[in-house]
């Protein structure tokens, strides 16, 4: 059944880094995948596509902010003005196993701040944070009218290159590993209307400055940054149309840090800020007939609340593309 | 499913690394008490900074060891102990036998905490930080280099000169400590043969949380309670008694009034100008030299900061204008235009080790300063060295005076000069560190950590060609930034090393190297 399938349509990167754009785009983008693997199928023939199938995402992602919340104040400054945050995305899904789907990720990332502004800093850019993770879902049943699905994923992710976390709001990302476990419910009905919660919890790991003396509540003498760990959750409204070619979402997603200092007055942020925010998103993604396995989408989304957190707007396009290369290798293995 | 058993162990190794990566992030430096390498006996003879000499500060002499009296404050100390808590016990071993490290730290962390730049208002002007209302918004003060630097001085001079006077006493009265007279009391620190009389340990409580109060007057109740518990475990480290800290606590009283007394009229409340002051400064650099530095700022800063912070007094130089430095390059000269190409090219050619120094030693607004990172590194090196209180505070108070003489002669120059900065005449230049609401020349980086690192080198031979480097790498590391011309780093560099002389002059003269 093909309604079933974009249970899958979590992207175990949303809970990666929801400090950053990136992430949520890595989240949003990755839960799109799954569907194309699916929209692989046959409606008979529901085994055997997802396991043996690659998807690639190609994806850019323009963010911004112009306002930032320091502590619960929005503050504007006119020294960073607006800031940029400009990301290319390439992604591959892997279907190991019908319930059980593998993904790994690398952003990259440049930022800068508008111009004219009172702060002349030079942005950054680079390979942000290399990430992996399982899926695995555990429920796929009947019920009611429609069919409920849970689905549990775990990731990691971690700096790809030495780019500098103590460096915001130009930084590229948190810089530190982080560890995640989400667990995922989606009901859909026949209509192809489905709505989707998730909680996740992140762990993140320390992060390194390149300075040994900072001020969190306190001094701290040390390069090594807590970066704080959060929870997250989020809601999908979501419906299928045109025979399941196109696909509509409305989304929330709402984080919260569990420790941290907030940003001081006028003052520059750093990665052991206590992070909370609401977002609110919209997606579109649309899914070729007329090519088999091609996909495009856009979503648009806003932090509307928050604290010690950019109010960012951020609007993406991307590209998928799955294909059937495992099988092909195994049975090329297994021939040999 | 061999698989999914498969990951779900892989999940759970997952969980048991991460709990095992918590790192060890340290809120002060994890000295404890150890054994000084002297005791400096004839410390009472060295000549102070602002008292006449270590028994200008009269200190009546304690009751004999065998009266009743103070056989009562031995029992006293003996009950307190017996009664000690885990909390005291902590204060205790936190506070060492060596505090005036650990006021510093607590200096560096108001530093730390006040060092933020007022933002506009709405309608984009800008409110200073006022001491006769604290509490602002902004709070008071705006704890920037120079004001860190100010502070820092007169706590070290007030604890030096509090401890010579102590250290005089200590040896005129040589009252044993508690733990020697009574031998069922357990020292919590190292033993010695340091006189009790009056404990050196309160005067560097008392002076320290004078002064502090008097420079981050909203941290009065704070600085009370850290007094208070650090004065009781002056007691319950079986060190001294009552009445050795009651002659402790005079003498910091003593010291810190005289001290503040000099602060109240040093001419730092006229360092920050009225507008007027300033473009007239402005116009007077122009007029001589066909530049003046812009605070480029959105919306701009009407007046840069501390204009006239080369009139606070000095404690080593009577004319600031006697140290000033040569003009920097004029703007079409080739050694100016060469600099802008070396700016340029750190700017396009940036690597890690670069962005690390840089960064390193960049010390901006939220942070300790840059007199507060050579504050940091002189409290390792005395540990390091097991140096005792008097020749810590003697270290700290020449090197901070040495680093706010310094500073003062930098901001002569800077506002005499009033060289501009980099992003103002390099067109779409952009920086890795923040431009400073201040002149470029020279750079006060240069100077501060060239100054300090003079009086270390003094103190710790061995160590001369350490910091010196250090500071030459602290000179540099702001032309790596993209925010100083490389001129700005070396001039500055030997500015700071010349103003040190003047400080190391009263050092080499005030009796500890005979």
């Amino acid at each position: 059944m093909i309604q079933t399938n974009y249970i899958q349509n979590h992207n175990p990167f949303t809970f990666n880094k929801f400090h950053y754009r990136t992430k949520w785009i890595i989240g949003l983008l990755i839960g799109l995948l799954l569907p194309i693997s699916l929209s692989a199928q046959t409606p008979s023939d529901a085994l055997m596509m997802p396991s043996k199938n690659i998807c690639v995402l190609f994806s850019y992602d323009m963010g911004s902010f112009d306002r930032y919340w320091e502590g619960s104040y929005l503050r504007e400054n006119q020294t960073i003005a607006t800031v940029d945050r400009n990301t290319v995305l390439p992604m591959a899904a892997i279907g190991i196993l019908d319930n059980l789907n593998f993904y790994i990720s690398l952003p990259y990332v440049r930022t800068e701040s508008s111009e004219p502004n009172g702060g002349r800093f030079a942005g950054a850019r680079g390979f942000q944070d290399i990430g992996f993770a399982i899926k695995y879902r555990a429920i796929k049943k009947e019920l009611g009218k429609g069919t409920f699905s849970a689905l549990a994923t775990t990731g990691f992710s971690t700096p790809f290159t030495n780019y500098l976390s103590d460096y915001r709001p130009y930084s590229i990302g948190a810089g530190a590993p982080e560890f995640s476990i989400r667990g995922i419910g989606q009901y859909e009905w026949q209509n192809g209307l489905y709505f989707r919660g998730s909680v996740a919890h992140l762990w993140r790991g320390y992060t390194e400055a390149e300075r040994d003396y900072y001020y969190d509540n306190g001094s701290y003498y040390t390069a090594w940054m807590d970066v704080p760990n959060a929870w997250t959750y989020e809601g999908v409204f979501g419906k299928w149309f045109l025979g399941y070619s196109l696909k509509l979402e409305l989304s929330y997603v709402g984080l919260n840090s569990t420790s941290g200092d907030d940003i001081r007055a006028y003052n520059a942020a750093q990665p052991t800020n206590k992070e909370k925010f609401d977002r609110v998103g919209l997606s579109a993604q649309y899914f070729f007939k007329s090519i088999k396995g091609l996909g495009v989408v856009a979503y648009h989304n806003r932090v509307v609340n928050g604290r010690n957190t950019p109010k960012l707007s951020n609007t993406g396009f991307g590209i998928t593309y799955q294909f059937n290369v495992i099988k092909k290798q195994t049975e090329e293995n297994v021939t040999q | 499913m061999s698989h999914n058993k498969t990951y779900i162990y892989l999940l759970a190794l997952l969980t048991i690394f991460l709990a095992s990566c918590e790192k060890d992030t340290p809120r002060y430096l994890p000295y404890k008490s150890y054994a000084y390498s002297e005791l400096n006996e004839n410390g009472g003879n060295w000549i102070p900074i602002l008292q006449e000499s270590g028994s200008s500060i009269a200190i009546d002499a304690p009751s004999n060891s065998d009266s009743q009296a103070y056989l009562n404050e031995i029992q006293e100390v003996k009950t307190l102990m017996s009664n000690i808590t885990s909390d005291q016990k902590r204060a205790v071993t936190y506070w060492t036998n060596n505090p005036a490290i650990r006021w510093n730290e607590i200096a560096l962390e108001l530093i730390a905490k006040y060092n933020l730049i007022p933002g506009p208002n709405e309608d984009g002007t800008y409110t200073l930080p006022n001491p006769s209302n604290p509490e602002g918004p902004p709070a008071f003060p705006f704890a920037h280099p120079p004001y860190a630097c100010r502070a820092l001085a007169y706590m070290s001079v007030a604890q030096f000169d509090g401890l010579i006077t102590a250290w005089n006493y200590k040896f005129q009265y040589n009252r044993e400590a508690p733990y020697q007279v009574d031998t069922s009391i357990d020292y919590a620190y190292e033993a010695n043969n340091l006189p009790s009389y009056p404990s050196d340990g309160a005067v560097v409580a008392r002076a320290s949380k004078n002064i502090l109060t008097a420079m981050f007057p909203l941290e009065a109740e704070y600085l009370e309670s850290l007094e208070a518990e650090h004065l009781q475990s002056l007691l319950l480290s079986g060190g001294n008694v009552q009445s050795d800290i009651d002659a402790g606590v005079e003498i910091g009283d003593a010291v810190s009034t005289t001290a503040l007394n000099r602060a109240a009229n040093d001419g730092m409340k006229n360092a920050q100008t009225p507008k007027a002051v300033s473009d007239s400064i402005k116009q007077a650099a122009y007029d001589r030299f066909g530049w003046a530095w812009d605070n480029l700022e959105i919306p701009e800063r009407p007046v840069g900061l501390t204009p006239l912070f080369s009139q606070v007094t000095m404690w080593s130089i009577d004319d600031v204008e006697s140290v000033r430095p040569i003009p920097p390059p004029q703007l079409d000269s080739q050694e100016f235009l060469d600099d802008v190409a070396l700016l340029i090219d750190h700017a396009q050619n940036m690597t890690e080790e670069k962005r690390r120094i840089a960064n390193f030693w960049q010390d901006g607004l939220g942070t300790y300063t840059p007199p507060g990172h050579w504050n940091r590194i002189a409290n390792e090196m005395m540990v390091k060295h097991n140096l005792n209180p008097l020749q810590t505070t003697r270290t700290l108070a020449y090197m901070n005076m040495a680093i706010m003489d310094s500073g003062i002669s930098c901001w002569d120059a800077k506002y005499y000069y009033h060289y501009p900065r980099p992003i103002q005449l390099i067109e779409g230049f952009e920086t890795i560190a923040g431009t400073p609401n201040f002149p470029s020349y020279t750079s006060g980086h240069s100077v501060f950590s060239a100054a300090a690192s003079e009086i270390l080198a003094y103190v710790f031979p061995d160590e001369a060609s350490k910091v010196r480097a250090w500071a030459e790498e602290a000179a540099i590391s702001r032309v790596y930034g993209g925010i100083h011309w490389s001129f700005d780093a070396t001039v500055g560099t030997e500015q700071g090393r010349e103003v040190a002389q003047y400080v190391l002059n009263i050092a080499k003269a005030d009796g500890a190297d005979q």
